[in-house]
């Protein structure tokens, strides 16, 4: 496909591969089920917060664990929503990983606060030990990345935020069905945010997202938030956005959410796979998985990899489409200019981002063409 | 119809006889697998630049984040102000509060549209934008307010959310000022099945910057030149659209047709819009001012037929504007026009016997 929008990598669907990131034409292999449900929504007129946007928000709020799930556009705006709800914005700091996507550091920005970096742990994730000595008397809130659908510890991040009365938002945009102690991800904070871009875990066919909270006054306020400050057709309590997960998007949520077991499950059952073949082989790092206190659920399945480049494109020729998730940090794209963070920051984001590779593990990726990566990975390095 | 009712909007009975199209349209888009970004998003935007006069359109999420986007690409937020109609919808006060700066309003004329002759008591040294909104499809009085603009070193931001199609002096709205946003929203003249619009400017710079702001700011796949928006238009609501826009010349002529027909069966017994000679409009709302206003929208719906007001809360009247402190009486046109303002169903598929009735039936009321 034509990418003349730069979207990331990750989007491009390589058919000369064999082995693809992309796998939305075989997950909607057969949509004719779902497409006579969206026709039901064009023929009663119901698109703007329909009845199956209700249903679903119920549905995923049970699936996280939590008492309100609130759909809005993207997952981007379910930060940034979050964020204004807990009122954050000019001349207020938040605490974020530099080893995230765009969409994180872009929410807190929009909100009009100012993102503060921590560097990560070897799984990627923000490193806790580290968040104290980045707190100011403008910090107001932390938000983790629950990168790649593994949680971050969030006991330690949320001991840290009590103690210093911040709010904690967790971007739990990879981490569908992921779990920390038994409660899932995005259920620890005032607000978790979700993404259901077509290429995530449990996905739509366009942008959408959720923000979750257990706090009644809260979901009330994300509610007014996502559409207009509307009270009723005509009273507006506070100006506001207009973010509204489309009806016909919530139809084909509530069909995927039906699935997200087998998808969650595959994926894991993938992972671990790769986890078990791979250890062992000299130049490759597996993260610690720390299986005994989280349920990851690989979003993406990163490793790390010494001499990276040369592995993706050995790979690449050879028909495996190996991904980059993301080859720079956040504070050293040209948007962090302005906070003057200079290389050697964040000493291991900056080495995940020098050395980290993904492999596709979806639901369609089958055990053949996993013995056919593997295999390749370790004559690369042979 | 169905019912006798004459409803107020039917989108589904519109839609009707080409629901094959669109979902042939649907179905393409669902086998490539493409749902963000794809081909349709810049077919459809390359399709709509001659409905705005201009070089650059960018599809985006909704008519609200539109705002919000030409807001942040003009360097407006925190410190600002920026003037705009106190009748419009909510969004186009929300979108202004939202970047951080402040809303101002000026008061309205006779045709709903920003006056320009109350304009300029409005400016001050904060002042950085007029958004002139073409409210009910009819273009603001863009020569007289382009020329403030200039004067006092303002940029021009038009909401046109309500206005697709719409010309003035013979040039479409969309190319009047430096950015223009409309909505697609499915209750619009041109719509798709759920959130979505579209910014047009005449500025390439404009065009490259607000193209980041709604995708990450993303200057190429690794790199954000700036933080950004994720507010993109679905491409699934892109290649819907382009079904839809094929039909949008005979709609226009469609909503014309009704207003029309209004015009000429009701101008003895209620104030209905002007159309100068220099304005197309799209009617997107059909305004009258009446009088006894809510006996009259009663007695209509004691008969079958729906009206509504929009908008019944002027925005500085809004709950949300209690910090403005603009108390009753600061927009004295606005002010008048809420009290007798309704909206009579108005929709191209309306059938003439139903305008008919809709006429007939306001003349009763009144000749009772």
């Amino acid at each position: 496909m034509a990418n003349q929008n730069f979207l990331p990598d990750q989007y491009d669907r390589t058919d000369a591969l064999e082995i693809n990131h992309n796998y939305l034409p075989e997950q909607f292999a057969d949509y004719e089920e779902i497409l006579a449900k969206v026709g039901e929504v064009v023929r009663k007129g119901d698109f703007t917060l329909g009845r199956a946007v209700d249903q679903f928000e119920r549905d995923f709020a049970e699936v996280v664990g939590v008492k309100h799930a609130i759909g809005v556009g993207s997952g981007t705006d379910a930060l940034f929503l979050s964020l204004k709800a807990l009122g954050i914005g000019e001349g207020d700091e938040v605490i974020t990983t530099p080893f995230t996507f765009y969409a994180t550091i872009g929410a807190i920005v929009t909100a009009g606060a100012r993102p503060v970096f921590v560097d990560v742990l070897d799984d990627f994730n923000i490193n806790p030990d580290n968040i104290e000595a980045a707190i100011t008397p403008k910090t107001k809130a932390i938000l983790p990345v629950h990168w790649s659908g593994k949680p971050c510890r969030m006991d330690d991040i949320l001991a840290i935020a009590n103690k210093h009365g911040l709010k904690v938002v967790e971007d739990s945009c990879h981490g569908i069905q992921a779990k920390y102690k038994g409660k899932g991800a995005g259920s620890f904070g005032d607000f978790g945010a979700f993404s259901m871009h077509p290429l995530k875990n449990l996905n739509v066919w366009g942008d959408g997202g959720l923000a979750v909270t257990n706090s009644d006054e809260m979901a009330e306020k994300m509610r007014l938030m996502r559409n207009h400050g509307l009270i009723d057709r005509n009273r507006c309590a506070m100006f506001a956005y207009n973010s509204r997960l489309d009806t016909i998007q919530a139809v084909v949520a509530s069909h995927l959410l039906q699935k997200i077991d087998h998808i969650t499950e595959s994926r894991i059952v993938n992972s671990l796979y790769f986890d078990s073949q791979l250890a062992g082989v000299s130049g490759i790092t597996i993260p610690e998985r720390d299986t005994d206190e989280v349920k990851q659920v690989f979003h993406i399945y990163s490793l790390r990899y010494e001499r990276r480049d040369e592995l993706q494109a050995y790979l690449e020729e050879r028909g495996v489409d190996a991904k980059v998730h993301y080859p720079i940090p956040m504070h050293l794209q040209p948007g962090a200019a302005e906070w003057g963070y200079k290389p050697g920051d964040f000493p291991v984001a900056e080495a995940c981002c020098a050395t980290t590779m993904s492999l596709p593990v979806h639901e369609f990726v089958n055990r053949d063409q996993q013995d056919k990566v593997i295999e390749l990975i370790k004559e690369f390095y042979r | 119809m169905s019912t006798d009712r004459v409803a107020f909007v039917n989108l589904p009975l519109r839609i009707r006889d080409y629901e094959d199209e669109l979902v042939d349209a649907f179905r393409k888009v669902l086998r490539s697998g493409a749902y963000i970004m794809g081909p349709e998003v810049a077919e459809f935007e390359n399709a709509l630049k001659g409905y705005c006069g201009v070089d650059h359109v960018l599809g985006v999420a909704n008519g609200t984040d539109g705002l919000i986007i030409a807001l942040r690409a003009l360097n407006i937020g925190a410190g600002d102000e920026v003037i705009t109609a106190p009748n419009s919808f909510i969004a186009s006060a929300g979108a202004i509060q939202m970047t951080g700066a402040e809303v101002r309003f000026a008061d309205v004329g006779p045709d709903y549209n920003l006056d320009p002759a109350k304009l300029e008591a409005a400016i001050t040294e904060r002042t950085k934008a007029i958004m002139p909104v073409h409210l009910t499809g009819r273009p603001a009085p863009m020569d007289e307010i382009n020329e403030i603009a200039k004067r006092h070193g303002l940029y021009v931001i038009e909401d046109a959310a309500q206005a697709i199609g719409a010309k003035y002096k013979g040039r479409p709205v969309g190319s009047l000022g430096d950015i223009a946003s409309f909505s697609l929203h499915p209750l619009k003249n041109l719509q798709v099945f759920g959130d979505a619009g579209f910014l047009s400017t005449p500025c390439k710079h404009l065009y490259e910057r607000m193209s980041g702001l709604r995708n990450h700011g993303l200057v190429d796949r690794n790199t954000s030149s700036e933080w950004g928006l994720n507010s993109r238009l679905d491409t699934i609501q892109a290649a819907l659209g382009l079904v839809q826009l094929k039909r949008l010349d005979a709609w226009t002529e469609g909503f014309r047709s009704v207003a029309a027909q209004y015009r000429e069966g009701l101008k003895d017994v209620v104030s209905v819009p002007e159309e100068l000679n220099h304005e197309y409009s799209v009617y997107h709302n059909f305004v009258v001012l009446a009088d006894r206003r809510d006996e009259l929208m009663q007695y209509l719906d004691n008969k079958g037929i729906d009206t509504k007001i929009h908008y019944p809360i002027l925005l500085h009247r809004q709950p949300a504007a209690k910090h403005l402190k603009l108390p009753e009486g600061s927009f004295p046109v606005a002010e008048d026009q809420v009290q007798r303002m309704v909206s009579l169903p108005i929709y191209p598929e309306l059938e003439d016997s139903e305008i008919k009735r809709v006429i007939a039936e306001i003349r009763n009321f009144y000749s009772a």
